[in-house]
């Protein structure tokens, strides 16, 4: 119980976020949603409250808050939207707002990669599908989840242990904060103006990760050429 | 972060976005009399003289109209849909120098954001999310040819995103940078013959083509072809939500022609009159005022290609972004990055080009890889239709 005790602040949160997706998920019973929207609010503040400290510099934490609490509106709304349509939007919108949260620590070409590849290709293509297939509502089983309790219960157990463990590892009371970069064997450490430039992010990549990139192209290559030769061939081309 | 670093932003701002706004209220009436006169008629001529106050007129109208919200569309994005394809047309101009940018003014910078160090990236970026305005606008309709539309769209806009941002790969591989200042400062250093249309010719024809495929110009505006889909992913915007889809298409075509002339005709150098260390009076208003001469004959351009080259068919577009230009884009990085490695002498660059596209055209007319013309009798039976167009 000493255990429970020191972590109420965390547990509590993590208890309301469940409640608040529970009330957000569609059901056969309750058409309103407006409890779960209500509650929202609050749930984001919770999560700030327990998991932000400031830093001191006003316009980084006004524009860390925005990005984050855009990430977390983002992604709670996509789980529970009934539209499938909609839920892809909120996806995008988790997106950008993790794109933000780049930004803010001088990432900027991973930002911009990110929001090429995820927002701009992956969820068009998640459009594209969804409004071909489903020109309709869909099916009535298709609209309301199935395990609801149980999918939210263990969603939240598994953002609690990663949290813990994400302060275990790297919190304000862990010896580990300052990571040991020699040890890392890494030989190139850019410089502070390169740091998460297109020069910078290029050089860390073909030098120190050589292998790991080269290991990943091969493998996205093989991909390619094995959905190549599983797409089906028609007598007068593929189209 | 001073106040004056503030006041000049703004001022900056509001210069690029009257200057925007105007000059696309007088493009529509350029392109009106452009093909008033491909198609021999007379075009707009009645407002003021010659129909110089007809921009003014369609404005007006544009505001004054009643805004009809159909009832069968979801609301929310159907007034999203216009609004997203202005906001990122607008965004994407913010890194475009549109002047010296070294020269500029106290008062004025030539550039929104000067600092932005991943450069193109930033407006590939903005623009890949463009492509939601017409998505949504289309699908929010709900309305089958919207639908359709706006499926044409996503596809052909993913597609070529990729050809797009392969083809500059080579000119940033010349400059080592990504940042459109940088870039134009490298090819004004050498004069008129340091432009990178000699070394990049290859490069500039598939920006330009992925470019227009973009933006959704004729002959690759597929998602709003008016004889197959009405109006395509805009047929149910009226007055002033469909002006502002129109005007994010133009604000986007502006963006384009202002890449291509940094990116390929050295943006304001030009020999004699305005070189890069010439600083006489004046030097910087001559300049802009080459830039934007060389932004409107490519926007010019763009208008002639819009009224001579017919529509392609939508396998057509797919096999031409697919089997065409991204081939061609990467053989170019390849030729591109061997002669910088082996330090080959400059000239390489054009043959290499040149050969490429010999190459591509000889396999593209020699009829052993040919998968587009299929010639299908449509009359004959009702599957070979659908099987062709599925």
């Amino acid at each position: 119980m000493n255990w429970v005790s020191e972590n109420i602040a965390l547990i509590g949160t993590l208890v309301l976020l469940g409640a608040n997706i529970l009330l957000l998920f569609p059901s056969t019973g309750r058409k309103s949603g407006i409890p779960g929207f209500l509650l929202l609010p609050v749930t984001v503040a919770g999560l700030g409250w327990v998991f932000l400290q400031p830093t001191g510099d006003l316009v980084r934490d006004l524009l860390f808050y925005m990005a984050s609490g855009t990430a977390v509106l983002g992604g709670l709304l996509m789980t529970t939207q009934r539209n499938p349509v909609y839920a892809a939007l909120w996806f995008a919108v988790a997106t950008l707002g993790v794109c933000g949260l780049f930004v803010i620590n001088s990432a900027p070409f991973l930002a911009a990669v990110t929001i090429i590849v995820y927002a701009g290709a992956i969820v068009v293509t998640f459009v594209f599908v969804i409004m071909l297939a489903q020109q309709e509502q869909g099916s009535g089983y298709d609209r309301i989840p199935q395990q609801p309790f149980l999918a939210t219960v263990l969603g939240c157990l598994l953002v609690g242990t990663m949290l813990l463990g994400i302060e275990k590892t790297f919190g304000p009371d862990s010896s580990r904060l300052s990571v040991d970069r020699t040890a890392l064997h890494v030989s190139s450490l850019p410089v502070e103006n390169d740091l998460g430039s297109p020069g910078g992010v290029g050089r860390s990549l073909f030098t120190d990760y050589l292998f790991a990139v080269e290991l990943a192209g091969t493998v996205l290559l093989v991909a390619t050429i094995g959905a190549i030769a599983i797409a089906p061939r028609r007598p007068q081309g593929s189209l | 972060m001073s106040w004056e670093f503030f006041l000049v932003t703004l001022i900056t701002i509001g210069v690029a976005f009257g200057g925007l706004m105007g000059t696309i209220a007088y493009l529509i009436l350029v392109e009106r009399r452009l093909a008033a006169f491909i198609q021999d008629r007379y075009g707009p001529n009645r407002v003021g003289w010659a129909g110089l106050l007809q921009p003014i007129a369609d404005g007006a109208k544009f505001l004054l109209k009643e805004d009809v919200i159909p009832g069968y569309v979801n609301k929310t994005l159907y007034i999203l849909g216009p609004s997203i394809a202005v906001f990122t047309a607008m965004a994407g101009f913010a890194i475009v120098p549109f002047g010296p940018v070294d020269q500029a003014p106290s008062w004025m910078r030539f550039v929104i954001a000067p600092d932005v160090n991943i450069g193109m990236i930033y407006i590939f970026c903005v623009g890949s999310l463009g492509v939601y305005g017409v998505i949504l606008g289309g699908w929010a309709s709900n309305n089958k040819y919207s639908s359709l539309g706006s499926m044409r769209a996503s596809a052909q806009v993913v597609s070529y995103e990729i050809p797009l941002g392969m083809s500059i790969i080579g000119v940033v591989l010349m400059t080592s940078s990504l940042s459109l200042n940088d870039i134009l400062m490298h090819q004004a250093k050498f004069g008129i013959l340091g432009w990178n249309v000699w070394t990049q010719p290859l490069a500039l024809l598939i920006f330009f083509v992925s470019a227009l495929a973009e933006t959704n110009r004729l002959p690759f505006d597929l998602s709003e072809c008016e004889q197959e889909l009405v109006g395509g992913f805009h047929t149910e915007y009226s007055s002033m939500k469909f002006a502002l889809y129109f005007l994010g298409e133009y604000a986007h075509i502006i963006t384009v022609c202002f890449l291509t002339a940094i990116l390929f005709f050295g943006g304001w150098q030009f020999p004699l009159i305005a070189e890069a260390d010439s600083a006489y009076l004046g030097a910087t208003l001559v300049k802009v005022v080459v830039l934007l001469t060389k932004v409107l004959l490519i926007i010019l351009l763009i208008m002639f290609i819009r009224w001579t080259i017919p529509r392609f068919r939508f396998d057509q577009l797919m096999n031409l972004a697919w089997l065409g230009l991204i081939p061609m884009a990467a053989l170019n990085i390849l030729v591109v990055m061997t002669a910088k490695q082996f330090d080959w002498p400059i000239w390489t660059l054009p043959l290499g080009s040149l050969a490429i596209f010999v190459a591509a055209g000889l396999i593209g007319t020699s009829g052993k890889f040919i998968v587009s013309d299929q010639t299908v009798d449509f009359g004959e039976s009702p599957e070979g239709y659908a099987h062709v167009h599925s």
